[in-house]
């Protein structure tokens, strides 16, 4: 049954077999099977979201305002703007196309930035061990016991108010503030699970084979005990991935992420709401359900694939 | 040279200043009770209303600007004179008035049936000792007085204010939210209310509610109803919804879209109408861009003032016409003027034409509440067709009212509603104003905005005020898209309630309770 088998090996054509093993396995469950594809289809839209959004700029402002959805779902048909106009005459339709590509790339970018560096930490903390373990550990150790949410929030509050000379490498930074904010966020986490595996891997026999063959630590570190880690920092960064899609929605939503006139789904659910909750339901419907469903799609896919690791183990 | 006496509000905060926007916020309010009073009704419960209104920060006339502080001032104390909707004045305290015809003194006769609750009667010399309290304690009611020289009682009932200049609208100072007339040796103001108004504190429950009977032996009149209560609620929408369940009778601050959804709602009578408040954005006009004409003109023409009036705030209040002076000020307001329709093409020519050929960037600056974000994007937009493209940054505004506001090139501004016009232009417009945010210079419209300052000519104001629009209408460094409504919500059963364009100088004295 489970085709995936620990490497054992620094081969890489190990690892790619055992990623493949966990994609068919992922496959054979329908809920798994429907969460990526629905990743799939929102990573489509992030990808071609102007493209696709038969109005392409999120401020285009040139409809009636407060024109209610006519999505027609029985009989199939879009209409001229499938989930109604905002208050300001924006077609929704469109801003939650574009809003995927915004939500991908903070979202996305911000895990592969953390789950990079965090395994690159993590992987060195748990081979090297002694007090350059027993330090690091500690300083994420206190940072983990802080609120994801409070850390952010104050992030995000710091950097944002800071003066930074227009242009410089700092504003550059302050510009991109909660990709920042997400990959301190996570690269403790991440560094955590990675230690864990390493500590376990590094008493294996090819380990210290290749010890003996005198290879360099960077040798031993990535080519092989990182194949072997590899499996649960797939689990992880799926599983930060989910996490980090409700840190963009909520910093928007709290008015601390993207700003208006971004498309981002957590700022259109809170410019949405109050009175305009009423007057244009529809403009925070979508967003709002559009979070939903791809939090809801990737926790069903990280499932998979963690099942799919298990399995094999 | 702008004189001191001629910008009264100099000396108050950017943030008082636009109290429209003013959330009261829980504050320690003592509990107080009054009994042995005369001429109040007594407890048993008659016809009553209850009215949901932001929580008070504080009741001492000194420092309350909130509209649910001074609605409960309002309805506690009398105003010597008040205004009305179209900005006229009304007698209160002061039954009539009049001045010299050198402009400098002004006598106000004051009404000799009014008394303060606990029954002794209200004289001159409780105006007198008011005005002595807020000079004593600078409060901005004195900077509001500051050109008074003198105030006198002439004769039992007569007040005499002597002016050290000329200033057509000095009995508009009179009628300021702060300046209620306290008895004479009052104690624990803001605790302690025995006051000469329509109604008489009962119970004031902090964080909760107010309680006030009606005074039976009001110089007005003894109310209509029995009983006045104010809900107290810490944001807007449990306010709202507490009218729309039945358990307020009427609501005066709301936002746009939940009036919308009451005027559709056949229970509820939904009243709105125009201030002075508005929004603009503004561009600084001393230095590039700004500073060029053509730049100043191709804003104005890649601007739909009517699209953001309707979108922003969904056709209530008023279209503006890029000048501080709206229809809310009835005869001063320049109505003929004819806005040139929206040309982006054209703004487009004109910015190439001053050496913009690629458009522009810009950053526009915009206070982060209310509906500045919604102008801000909305108005992006429809530059970004002329080539003006914009960055939308918004501002926390404790820092931004303080610092960059007076500095950015280009940004949104807010201003509260204001009975005159002159306060607008001495405060923004004239060249040594000191919130001349546009840092805007134009000797004639000076000119103008000094006579209409010190006039007593009032066909010679109306056309300076006039002359004043259409400077600004043609190459005046703000685009003003509207001016905000203010609106009230009351139960279907209730009527007899005139909206004032300050909500909280509402009276609800006539009010009737079917």
């Amino acid at each position: 049954m489970a085709q995936y088998k620990p490497a054992e090996s620094g081969d890489v054509s190990r690892l790619l077999a055992a990623l493949q093993g966990m994609i068919s396995a992922q496959l054979r469950h329908p809920q798994s099977a429907a969460g990526t594809l629905a990743v799939a289809f929102f990573l489509l839209l992030a990808l071609f979201g102007p493209q696709l959004a038969p109005y392409p700029k999120a401020n285009d402002q040139r409809h009636d305002p407060r024109v209610p959805p006519t999505l027609d779902i029985g009989a199939f048909k879009l209409g001229e703007h499938p989930f109604g106009t905002d208050r300001l005459g924006r077609d929704v339709y469109s801003r939650v196309i574009l809003g995927a590509g915004s939500i991908f790339r903070i979202a996305g970018l911000g895990t592969l930035i953390s789950v990079l560096a965090g395994s690159a930490l993590g992987l060195f903390m748990g081979y090297q061990g002694g007090w350059v373990d027993e330090v690091i550990g500690r300083v994420i150790d206190a940072l983990l016991a802080i609120p994801a949410l409070l850390l952010a929030l104050v992030l995000v509050g710091i950097i944002r108010n800071l003066d930074f000379e227009a242009g410089s490498w700092q504003a550059a930074l302050a510009d991109n503030v909660i990709l920042l904010v997400i990959s301190l966020l996570y690269i403790p986490i991440v560094a955590r699970v990675a230690r864990s595996t390493t500590l376990d891997i590094k008493t294996r026999e090819f380990v210290e084979a290749a010890e003996i063959r005198g290879e360099s630590k960077f040798y031993i570190i990535f080519r092989e005990i990182l194949p072997s880690v590899a499996p649960s920092l797939v689990v992880e960064a799926s599983l930060r991935f989910s996490y980090a899609i409700f840190l963009v929605a909520s910093l928007g939503f709290l008015g601390f992420g993207a700003r208006p006139p971004s498309p981002d789904w957590g700022l259109m659910v809170n410019e949405n709401r109050g009175g305009f909750y009423q007057l244009t339901p529809w403009a925070l419907e979508f967003p709002a359900l559009a979070i939903a469903i791809l939090v809801i799609a990737v926790n069903l896919m990280s499932d998979g694939i963690r099942r799919a690791v298990q399995k094999g183990a | 040279m702008i004189k001191k006496n001629a910008s009264p509000a100099s000396d108050l905060s950017r943030r008082e200043f636009l109290n429209i926007f003013a959330a009261g916020t829980a504050a320690a309010v003592g509990t107080v009770s009054l009994s042995g009073l005369h001429g109040i009704a007594s407890a048993q419960d008659g016809a009553g209303l209850r009215i949901a209104w932001l929580t008070p920060a504080t009741l001492d006339p000194r420092s309350a600007s909130g509209d649910s502080e001074i609605a409960i001032l309002n309805a506690l104390y009398d105003y010597l004179i008040e205004t009305d909707a179209a900005a006229n004045l009304v007698p209160r305290l002061a039954s009539s008035w009049a001045h010299s015809d050198d402009g400098l003194v002004y006598t106000l006769q004051i009404r000799d049936d009014a008394s303060f609750h606990d029954g002794s009667p209200l004289t001159v010399g409780d105006i007198l000792w008011t005005i002595a309290w807020h000079q004593e304690s600078e409060s901005t009611v004195a900077s509001l007085l500051s050109s008074v020289e003198s105030v006198d009682a002439a004769g039992d009932n007569a007040i005499a204010f002597t002016l050290n200049a000329p200033n057509p609208d000095f009995l508009y100072n009179l009628t300021d939210n702060k300046f209620v007339i306290l008895q004479a040796g009052a104690e624990n103001i803001g605790t302690a209310f025995n006051g000469s108004g329509p109604f008489a504190l009962e119970e004031l429950i902090p964080g909760d509610r107010a309680i006030m009977r009606a005074n039976s032996i009001y110089w007005g009149g003894a109310p209509s109803i029995d009983r006045l209560e104010f809900i107290f609620f810490d944001d807007q929408q449990a306010g709202i919804a507490a009218v729309q369940g039945g358990s307020a009778d009427g609501i005066l601050r709301l936002d746009n879209s939940s009036f919308l959804g009451f005027g559709a709602d056949v229970n509820f009578t939904a009243t709105d109408i125009p201030t002075s408040g508005h929004h603009l954005t503004r561009l600084r006009s001393d230095r590039a861009p700004g500073s060029d004409l053509r730049v100043r003109k191709a804003f104005k023409l890649a601007t739909d003032r009517d699209a953001l009036w309707e979108r922003v705030q969904l056709g209530y209040g008023a279209v503006g016409k890029d000048s501080p002076i709206g229809p809310a000020f009835g005869q001063y307001f320049l109505a003929e003027a004819e806005v040139p329709a929206r040309d982006p093409e054209a703004a487009a020519a004109l910015l190439a034409e001053a050496g913009y050929p690629d458009g522009l960037d810009m950053i526009l600056h915009t206070p982060n509440s209310g509906t500045w974000p919604d102008l801000a994007q909305a108005i992006a937009a429809q530059w970004e067709e002329a080539g003006i493209r914009v960055e939308v940054q918004l501002e926390d505004e404790n820092t931004y009212w303080a610092e960059a506001w007076m500095e950015v090139d280009l940004g949104v501004t807010g201003w509260g509603a204001r009975p005159v016009p002159q306060l607008y232009l001495d405060l923004a417009y004239h060249s040594e104003a000191p919130w001349n945010e546009s840092h805007y210079s134009n000797a004639r419209v000076d000119e103008l905005i000094e006579i209409a300052r010190a006039s007593l000519d009032q066909d010679e104001r109306t056309a300076a005020y006039k002359e004043i629009q259409q400077i600004l209408l043609d190459e005046g460094p703000v685009v003003v898209p509207y001016f905000f409504a203010q609106f009230m919500v009351l139960a279907g059963n209730v009527s007899g309630v005139e909206l004032q364009p300050f909500g909280g100088r509402t009276n609800f004295n006539k009010a009737v309770v079917a």
